[in-house]
């Protein structure tokens, strides 16, 4: 087992992320409670994933494990068939907090990750245009954060991670923090956005309707220990549009995965 | 209660805002004219307006270079020191082998008080700026030092985490995450190191100086010069008053991207800031 190379391509799908055994606790003492336990995931490539759960179940913990931000206790994640030890520009990550730059202008912070990898001026310049035109920024690439609101804050955020051009992008409850409105025309641009430049997301959430909206894949977690509880297939076709939502499929489909998460926090 | 909250929102003409301001100055001189007109305090104590004047004419010629003198010795002190102190606080921060090093120096420097440390300063580097100067920057070094730290403590985790998720290496993080992060937080104790110097350049200049303000002001103690030494002092405090002028002007240009509680409103009224 340990011998085997995981993350090999399958004659159907290439396997982008094996999240294998994963434990995780923050104390070394074995009585203690573990954030994640015996957690097993395949994800593959240019998958939009879903991981669902109660506040607490571990989800975060999860995707900070895999943006190599934090070791896991026993176990490991492999990306491309290599393990995962520490954070890389392969994996851009997009936070539930405020986690633009404050002292930065919009563009500079787009440009962040392009300067960190010493892109040459005239190419980050190109990318950063194309991506600040992507999440409708353009007109106000030259101001600061504060002078944003919430919604548009967000969008930087996303632009920051896209404009580095991750093969996975890890997002942390991304838009939680946002009112309905925001948070449903945010999901629809982000929908379409992927749908145009495909890549592995891995989308934490607690949110069904908006786990079932975007995913390929919902995994549902348990509560203490998090675990993998059921992973649940969501074949509606894409381009989606935001009146998918109220189909009698997706609602039924709603209604299950609301079952199976109160079943979990128990 | 709200109402009235809300009804100082509203802008008055300017005299009203600038009578309160200036209602207790001119109080005070009233006073004093008063005071020393009826002879009511002997002049030694409190000398008369027309005793400052003469006082300031007495003064006149050696006046510019004893403020040059002090000012290059406080600025000069200032400067080595804010830099000295928020470069090693920057470096404590960077590295842990340096933290542990400078750490304890640091922690044991800490509450000597500077002042006690003149005759030593004054043993080992002669009579003369150099002690002064190297007196000034041990006093602002330490506050720069220490808030530095605590400042790069409080960075919160996610723009360090977004950083790193983005390909920033350490050194990256520092010059793009860590310092503007602690700018605006270092500039109260810029402003706080930039009074504390004035002062540490008047004690350093009572040991064994031979010119600059407080050298003066030593000599008018010396013949009794009640006039001259609060003449002294008043140009000392509009020195500090300018310095720390400056340094608010910087500031806001230089933290432009910080939200500023804004001056209007129910919540600037009750933080202060309307």
């Amino acid at each position: 087992m340990e011998n085997q190379l995981p993350g090999v391509s399958t004659p159907e799908r290439k396997i982008k992320i094996r999240i294998e055994r994963i434990d995780f606790s923050y104390s070394d003492n074995p009585k203690d409670q573990k954030v994640i336990d015996d957690f097993n995931l395949d994800v593959f490539d240019q998958e939009f994933i879903s991981v669902v759960g109660a506040s607490g179940c571990g989800k975060s913990t999860l995707l900070n494990i895999i943006a190599g931000l934090l070791p896991p206790t026993h176990g490991k994640v492999w990306l491309d068939g290599e393990i995962v030890t520490k954070p890389g520009q392969d994996r851009a990550m997009v936070f539930q907090d405020d986690a633009v730059f404050p002292w930065y202008t919009v563009r500079q912070n787009v440009e962040y990750g392009l300067k960190a990898q010493k892109t040459d001026t005239s190419e980050r310049k190109a990318i950063v245009d194309q991506v600040l035109k992507l999440v409708g920024l353009t007109e106000s690439q030259n101001l600061f954060p504060r002078q944003l609101s919430g919604g548009m804050r967000k969008r930087v955020d996303v632009a920051r991670a896209l404009a580095i051009k991750p093969k996975v992008l890890l997002m942390d409850e991304p838009f939680a923090a946002l009112d309905v409105l925001t948070k449903g025309k945010l999901q629809e641009e982000f929908l379409n956005i992927w749908n145009d430049n495909r890549m592995t997301v891995v989308f934490v959430t607690h949110d069904l309707e908006e786990a079932i909206y975007l995913s390929d894949r919902v995994v549902v977690m348990s509560n203490h220990p998090g675990r993998v509880r059921r992973v649940v297939e969501v074949s509606f076709a894409r381009p989606r549009e935001i009146d998918l939502k109220t189909v009698p499929e997706f609602q039924s489909m709603r209604r299950d995965l609301s079952h199976e998460f109160d079943q979990s926090i128990e | 209660m709200e109402k009235e909250l809300i009804a100082r929102v509203r802008k008055r003409p300017k005299i009203y805002d600038l009578l309160p301001k200036i209602i207790v100055p001119i109080a005070v001189i009233i006073l004093w004219v008063v005071i020393t007109q009826l002879k009511l305090v002997r002049p030694i104590f409190i000398p008369a307006p027309q005793n400052l004047w003469n006082s300031f004419i007495g003064m006149y010629e050696i006046l510019p270079g004893a403020m040059l003198t002090t000012i290059i010795m406080t600025l000069s002190g200032f400067a080595i020191g804010v830099t000295f102190g928020t470069v090693s606080g920057l470096v404590m921060a960077y590295s842990k082998t340096i933290r542990d090093l400078l750490g304890t120096i640091f922690d044991f420097m800490r509450p000597v008080p500077v002042f006690a440390l003149i005759p030593l300063f004054i043993l080992w580097f002669g009579i003369g700026r150099a002690p002064q100067i190297a007196l000034i920057a041990l006093g602002t070094s330490v506050v720069l030092g220490v808030t530095t730290l605590e400042a790069i403590r409080n960075v919160p985790t996610i723009y360090i985490r977004a950083a790193l998720t983005l390909g920033a290496d350490r050194g990256r993080i520092y010059t793009t995450v860590i310092v503007p992060y602690i700018i605006p937080h270092l500039i109260g104790a810029i402003r706080v190191a930039a009074a504390a110097s004035w002062g540490l350049d008047v004690a350093a200049e009572f040991m064994g100086s031979q010119q600059g303000l407080g050298y003066l002001i030593i000599m008018q103690q010396t013949y009794l010069r009640t006039a001259g030494i609060i003449l002294l002092v008043i140009v000392y405090s509009t020195l500090a008053v300018i310095m720390d002028t400056l340094i608010a002007t910087i500031e806001r240009r230089i933290t432009r991207w910080t939200e500023r509680r804004t001056s209007i409103g129910v919540v600037a009224s009750i933080v202060g800031s309307s």
